[in-house]
């Protein structure tokens, strides 16, 4: 049997093979208005694609937190950075959010602007499509962009040392396991070993019938009742005992700790007031899978500038014309000419200009962030990108209502 | 009745050396074993497909792996249930109170081996897919009800339990004596109880489109399976009905080395 | 075993009779571990199920509170049947043997090999000298108040230092982050969860403004009361649902 069912395995591991792993998360079911006015995402890179197990990998990345924050979705009071893998394929290894180590949750701050840093560290060989995301809470998870990594090496090999505050170098993997085992083992065998002191004697019928007949009395014999008077001392003899033992083995442990970390925003990034950005109108024109935009935008720098780039819920689309830093691995979600503007003239210094800006591609429709026009709150949220001619960027979050359009 | 000896009523044919009261008892072990394999196999098909295909709802892959073995199960499952209890209605005994009771006691055991395949897909579904689930929560983000481990807990293994409960109730009610003439209280809750686990499927979604797509299991909006859950307490009902039952046939019987 | 007295004075049939009753004793039993399995598991997993799951979730204040709480209801329930119908005292060790049974397959199975979580991350908790006690107390006592009362105070406060022995060591503090940590709340941070993140644990709430740090054994009390009246609840509940009735109709 069992043979043949390591067999059947064999076979649909094999059949798996052939399958390109996906590399969605499920993030397309969350509202678009969610995902396009809660973490705005930028700028996440990975350090490498290819690494072997024990080998680490980081992720870093930027998020400004919307300053229109849906009336739907309760405050980020707690948030959790986390990871999309299969599994702890990856461990974490360090996590920090504008610099600062942190390990619990933290409050968000609307309007505010974050940097962050995670370190991972190989354990399973494999490709995996991983995402940063945010864990919100009573919101749902905000998926960032994603990449492919491929982890090659011996799964065997992973190890996760850990020194204690006391000096003992552990490993993560096995700590503690053996423990564990014997002491739920030895209560299995003596739990078992009860349960068969009464099971091996002939038990419904007659002792049914014994009750029936009111001669119970003859169905706990003395032997039973020493048994039982042993176990109801020496059980607890034994937990008292093992437990003053580990309390002397351990002797300095600490509780879960489960204080909110705080940390607080970068110096606004986004949003400095330098660029000043209103849009006025949005429509979505359905068959053309465009997002239409009349914004005004006013060039407060002392540089003319040029729109580059609209980003929202981890959808890119670039305006060809402007100088955009190249982003890989996130293709499929980046128009890479899918932004485009009625003038392309530098706007400059203290100009007040309106644009129409249209963000067309077809991933609006396969990323179902169409859906806004058919969601209770249907405003639409992003992030607008400007360069000046020196490399400088500008960057400017807004929101809007949307109308649709099905001509 | 006629008090007679065992042996004199050994009538029926015994299957290889087995005691006439376990007549059913190489079925019992098949029914067992067919569970067995069904689970393990979704459980194997689970550990080949459900990272590469079942991470998101929205892939064409998905269809193909997991809403493509969804539709199978429902319609493997219906054709199997109407199948089941058309058989076990069609073929009841018109005349359960001329049993022997030899016969009878025959039948309780036979109601016994029903129940107790019951209580193996029960413990499929309320222990090891139901416990899971939250495992597999850890790796996938929720975007459907019907995720890659649902598809087997909540739309195959509920109702497979389901089938096998109402399948040991009409076999109960169709012909044993005692369950033919009253409606036993605890069968019928041991059936129904557990069958308003899968109603609570919908409680379920629902809290989790409105409150949270993490996986919390202790959270209210699981309550539902849990009360349900508690109806398989009446299974100590029903043996009693049996044991009060079968030891009256016992003393009906002479005894016999 | 063949020579417990017992035996002889409770078996009143003999021959193919004798072997037709321990058949169906086999059946039952088969039945009920399978019964027990799914149906208490279900029940903890789905009240209890984070605390026991997860090192990180396992603290002073609410896991000893809630996990004899809720593991004492299918014990008392199956108690009720076993010993009031059948004076078999082993219904909570019953029911805690097939939780545990249940729960390592799982956590090896669901957990390690599907989803490649390290088995002492979900190691489960373990109330069976707790159970042993409980059936020891019943049968003892003969009486579901004494064993409401007493049986179900050790029940509740036999948990933790059972369990310490196995979690304490999860309890040594690291430096992390610049922090310190337990190495519970470690494995926690790197071993890495889609839908378990660090604010749904319910944890350490609260601030022990009263009686500074003795919040383990404040909370075992508190539970062992609790187990008091929940002890009494599901034994009638098993009794209620134990029932012999045959209806007219539904």
């Amino acid at each position: 049997m069992l043979k043949r069912l390591g067999f059947l395995g064999c076979v649909l591991t094999t059949l798996a093979a052939g399958i390109s792993v996906a590399h969605a998360h499920g993030e397309k079911a969350l509202e678009p208005f969610i995902r396009m006015r809660t973490i705005q995402w930028y700028d996440v890179s990975w350090s490498n694609p290819t690494v072997e197990v024990n080998d680490a990998v980081t992720v870093t990345g930027r998020f400004h937190v919307a300053e229109d924050w849906p009336i739907g979705v309760p405050k980020p009071e707690a948030a959790y950075l986390n990871i999309s893998v299969p599994g702890p394929v990856m461990i974490r290894t360090e996590r920090y959010l504008n610099g600062q180590p942190w390990t619990n949750s933290v409050a968000l701050r609307p309007g505010a602007d974050y940097d962050f840093k995670v370190v991972l560290k190989a354990r399973v060989p494999g490709r995996y499509h991983i995402h940063p995301f945010f864990n919100l809470k009573d919101a749902g998870p905000v998926m960032g962009p994603g990449r492919w990594i491929e982890i090659g090496g011996d799964a065997a090999a992973f190890s996760n040392p850990v020194k204690t505050l006391g000096g003992e170098v552990i490993d993560m993997e096995s700590y503690g396991l053996a423990t564990g085992v014997m002491w739920h083992g030895l209560w299995l065998l003596v739990g078992l070993a009860w349960l068969l002191w009464w099971i091996s004697r002939p038990l419904f019928f007659p002792r049914y019938k014994m009750l029936e007949a009111g001669r119970e009395a003859e169905l706990v014999t003395p032997l039973d009742r020493r048994i039982a008077k042993v176990i109801l001392v020496a059980v607890p003899v034994v937990v008292l005992g093992a437990n003053a033992m580990a309390q002397n083995a351990y002797p300095n442990t600490i509780p879960l700790q489960a204080a909110l970390d705080h940390i607080d925003p970068l110096e606004p990034v986004v949003n400095t007031g330098a660029v000043q950005v209103k849009i006025l109108r949005a429509e979505y024109r359905v068959p053309g899978r465009s997002m239409a935009m009349t914004a005004q935008i006013f060039n407060g720098t002392g540089h003319p500038i040029r729109i580059g780039e609209f980003a929202t819920a981890g959808l890119r689309f670039i305006n060809a014309v402007a100088v955009v830093p190249s982003q890989d691995e996130t293709d499929h979600l980046t128009a890479a000419a899918g932004l485009h503007l009625d003038n392309d003239a530098p706007i400059q210094p203290g100009e007040r200009r309106t644009v129409m800006i249209s963000a067309t591609d077809a991933i609006w429709e396969t990323e179902k962030l169409d859906g806004l026009i058919r969601d209770a709150d249907s405003r639409l949220g992003g992030l607008l990108f400007f360069y000046d001619d020196a490399g400088q960027r500008y960057i400017t979050s807004s929101s809007v209502a949307v109308i649709p359009r099905f001509d | 009745m006629a008090v007679t000896t065992l042996e004199k009523l050994d009538g029926t044919t015994n299957a290889g050396n087995l005691p006439w009261y376990l007549k059913d008892l190489y079925k019992y072990l098949g029914g067992f074993a067919v569970i067995t394999v069904i689970y393990v196999g979704l459980r194997l098909y689970q550990g080949a497909y459900a990272v590469a295909t079942g991470l998101d709802s929205t892939l064409p892959e998905y269809d193909a792996y997991w809403m493509r073995l969804f539709y199978g199960e429902l319609i493997t499952l219906m054709s199997f249930t109407a199948g089941l209890w058309s058989y076990l209605w069609f073929t009841r005994d018109r005349n359960p109170a001329a049993l022997t009771p030899k016969a009878e006691l025959r039948r309780h055991f036979a109601l016994t081996m029903w129940i107790s395949i019951y209580t193996f897909a029960v413990y499929w579904a309320g222990s090891y897919f139901a416990e899971q689930d939250n495992s597999w929560h850890q790796v996938v983000i929720r975007d459907t009800p019907f995720t890659a481990n649902h598809i087997v807990v909540f739309y195959f293994s509920f109702p497979f339990y389901i089938m096998m409960g109402g399948s040991a109730w009409l076999y109960a009610r169709t012909r044993l004596p005692t369950f033919a003439q009253g409606i036993s209280l605890p069968l019928t809750l041991a059936v129904f109880g557990p069958f308003m686990i899968l109603v609570s499927v919908g409680f379920n979604e629902w809290g989790h489109t409105f409150w949270f797509r993490e996986e919390f299991f202790a959270a209210p909006i699981h309550w539902g399976f849990v009360i349900g859950g508690w109806f398989a307490l009446a299974v100590g009902g029903i043996l009693l009905q049996e044991v009060a039952r079968m030891t009256e046939l016992l003393d009906k019987l002479e005894d016999a080395s | 075993m063949t020579t417990n007295p017992a035996e002889l004075a409770a078996q009143p049939y003999s021959g193919e009779k004798a072997r037709l009753s321990r058949h169906f004793d086999y059946l039952i039993l088969v039945l009920a571990f399978f019964l027990y399995i799914g149906s208490f598991h279900l029940n903890v997993a789905l009240t209890v199920g984070d605390w026991d799951f997860w090192l990180d979730w396992k603290d002073r204040q609410w896991w000893p509170l809630i996990t004899p709480l809720m593991m004492i209801t299918f014990p008392a329930a199956v108690q009720s049947l076993l010993w009031e119908r059948f004076r078999l005292p082993m219904g909570a060790t019953l029911c805690m043997c097939c939780l545990l049974i249940g729960s390592w397959i799982t956590r090896v199975f669901a957990y390690h090999y599907w989803n490649y979580f390290p088995i002492n991350m979900v190691l489960p908790a373990t109330m069976l000298p707790s159970a042993l006690v409980l059936d020891v107390i019943l049968m003892l006592t003969n009486s579901m108040t004494f064993t409401a009362i007493f049986g179900s105070a050790a029940f509740a406060l036999l948990f933790y230092p059972s369990n310490w022995p196995m979690f304490g060591m999860f309890h040594v503090p690291v430096e992390y982050g610049g922090a310190q940590l337990t190495i519970a709340d470690l494995f926690g941070f790197q071993y890495i969860r889609a839908g378990m993140p660090e604010y749904l644990r319910i944890i350490e709430r609260g601030t022990l403004r009263t009686y500074g740090q003795y919040a383990t054994p404040l909370a075992s009390f508190f539970s062992a009361l609790l187990c008091t009246l929940m002890y009494t609840l599901w034994w009638h509940l098993g009794k209620w649902f134990a029932t012999v009735r045959y209806l007219k109709k539904i």
